[in-house]
């Protein structure tokens, strides 16, 4: 596949306030996202997920390593850079609350330049595909927090950019209004072929949306695959155990010990083994005290799981 | 040019809506600086010298006009980085393929035109209080009020590019008012050394217009050569300050905080 995004080895560290230590927001970052490809930028807080955002969108300068965006230089060749990417940085704080619909989409769609005999027929085709048309001469400001994102969602797609980067695109909605979004951003990356990079804590929606995810941790990439390649990775070796007797202290000492992602609940003990053949050592454990098993059945595991196993393991792909 | 246009008709408009709604705080700010100018007129009238009233008069008009218009200029893009910064819009500004400081100068030209038509009724307000009426030729005035401008607009980029660093510089600003007042009150007679200081040539020549009915003939080229060198010096030092700062923001990752 064709990449439109080149992040090669970007390092960024700052100098910490009131003190003279030194902190590595990311650390050698480097990867490739190709053309139509939706892909999820995952990371903890602190990651250096912001970082590696920020640097894409050439808002921020590393301090060493480059980012290319359709061969152009994010520092180098910003304004041409620039023509390829637009971005929803902080949700609805990213448009004008004092100014209604219509007016922040003919406001950023001239602000990058676009003749006003063109920004009309693009906004009204936006408040068409978002649904705002009622809303189109309401201030910002008294829209519901689901509008006023859909709003910036929509500020984005208006500049009618190869790549879309959407920072945390459901935070703070209700249900309802989040898989709204969600239908939507499968819709634009359907249609129109654009690719989306997706930074989320949302995991339902990298599950549900996204293609590949980048998995950041301590400002170095820790997994890099397809969503489903992950999943599969770790579907096998989950499994769920219904017990007839709780389980001894001493049982959960080596449980702990040699499984140290699993949880236990009640009767219940969910656990995710590395290897298929470590379901032997578990029932080791279990025949120490002879426990009884009421049921045991291979779980089927989410992606908060996986993305929480790889964090907390640190393992590369 | 053309995505200059673009950008500079819908800052425009911008100001134009911000001006629009919040209407009680635009008839509020003209109306505290009309009664401060009546009350800095009958100031003059009551305590000044009654020989020299009427030319004080004038003086006070013009001088309370420029001093209005260069408040607007010089804090105008301060005010808008601190603002759009506190409430998160100021990165998605730097996400525009349109260099960042061609989009803070359409704003800047925003607000200057959009003021411009407000001074222009509060000069005529002010001259038919006052009963002084000065000499408001355009085709003399407006060569010498474009440069001085140019002038107020380069140092208004010295302040952008400290808002961008530090973003909290509220208390500056205020600041930034009385010095404004000192560089448009004081006459270039009174105080020569003051020609260097940025658009005080340029609101001396317009006061030579304005109240002793100046030609551009009347000028000297010294006059000329103070103007635009003033202009031009500090359009160059806002220029290259603001993207100093810039660069430093951005390498210090300031451009989203507050």
């Amino acid at each position: 596949m064709e990449s439109i995004i080149s992040v090669k080895g970007i390092y960024k560290s700052y100098k910490k306030r009131k003190s003279s230590e030194i902190f590595t927001a990311v650390n050698d970052l480097s990867f490739d996202v190709g053309k139509g490809e939706i892909v999820g930028l995952l990371g903890p807080n602190g990651a250096g997920k912001t970082t590696t955002i920020k640097t894409i969108c050439g808002l921020l300068v590393p301090d060493q390593g480059s980012v290319t965006i359709n061969g152009f230089d994010s520092l180098k060749d910003r304004d041409k850079a620039l023509r390829h990417i637009s971005a929803v940085l902080e949700g609805n704080r990213n448009i004008y609350w004092r100014l209604t619909v219509y007016e922040n989409l003919v406001y950023f769609a001239g602000n990058r330049g676009v003749p006003k005999k063109d920004i009309r027929r693009k906004v009204d085709e936006l408040l068409s595909l978002f649904q705002l048309q009622d809303k189109k001469d309401e201030l910002v400001n008294n829209l519901s927090r689901g509008m006023q994102q859909k709003l910036a969602v929509s500020v984005a797609m208006l500049a009618d950019t190869d790549v879309v980067l959407l920072d945390e695109p459901t935070l703070g909605l209700d249900v309802e209004t989040g898989y709204e979004v969600r239908d939507l951003l499968r819709k634009i990356a359907r249609d129109q072929g654009k690719t989306i990079i997706i930074s989320t804590h949302d995991m339902p929606v990298v599950q549900d949306l996204c293609e590949r995810t980048i998995i950041i941790n301590a400002g170095k990439v820790v997994a890099d695959e397809r969503v489903e390649e992950l999943l599969k990775l770790f579907e096998t070796s989950a499994y769920q155990i219904e017990l007839q007797e709780p389980l001894t202290d001493e049982q959960q000492t080596m449980l702990l010990a040699q499984f140290p992602i699993h949880q236990w609940e009640a009767l219940t003990l969910k656990v995710n083994l590395d290897q298929e053949q470590d379901i032997f050592k578990l029932m080791d454990i279990l025949k120490q005290n002879e426990t009884p098993i009421e049921t045991i059945n291979r779980t089927e595991i989410n992606f908060e799981q996986v993305f929480r196993k790889l964090v907390n393991e640190g393992v590369a792909s | 040019m053309t995505a200059f246009w673009n950008v500079l008709r819908v800052n425009t408009m911008m100001e134009f809506l911000e001006l629009r709604r919040y209407k009680a705080n635009t008839i509020s700010l003209l109306l505290t600086f009309y009664i401060i100018f009546v009350g800095m007129m009958f100031g003059i009238q009551v305590v000044g010298d009654p020989a020299q009233a009427s030319t004080n008069t004038q003086y006070v008009i013009v001088n309370y006009i420029f001093w209005y218009f260069g408040m607007m200029t010089l804090q105008s893009i301060g005010w808008t980085i601190s603002d759009e910064a506190m409430k998160g819009t100021l990165e998605q500004l730097y996400m525009s393929p349109v260099k960042p400081w061609k989009i803070l100068l359409s704003r800047l030209l925003g607000t200057i035109f959009n003021h411009f038509v407000l001074v222009v009724v509060l000069l005529f307000l002010s001259m038919a209080t006052a009963g002084e009426w000065l000499n408001v030729n355009p085709v003399t005035i407006f060569p010498i009020l474009v440069l001085t401008l140019a002038g107020m607009i380069g140092t208004s980029f010295i302040v952008a590019g400290m808002a961008l660093v530090f973003k909290q510089i509220n208390a500056f600003l205020q600041i930034l008012q009385f010095i404004v007042a000192g560089l448009t009150f004081v006459p270039l007679s009174v105080a020569p050394f003051m020609v260097g200081a940025p658009f005080v040539k340029g609101v001396d020549m317009t006061r030579q217009i304005m109240i002793h009915g100046y030609t551009l003939a009347d000028f000297s080229m010294g006059d000329y050569a103070w103007l635009i060198g003033n202009t031009v010096v500090y359009g160059i030092i806002g220029f290259v300050f603001y993207n100093a700062c810039e660069k430093h923001a951005m390498q210090k990752g300031l451009l989203g905080h507050y």
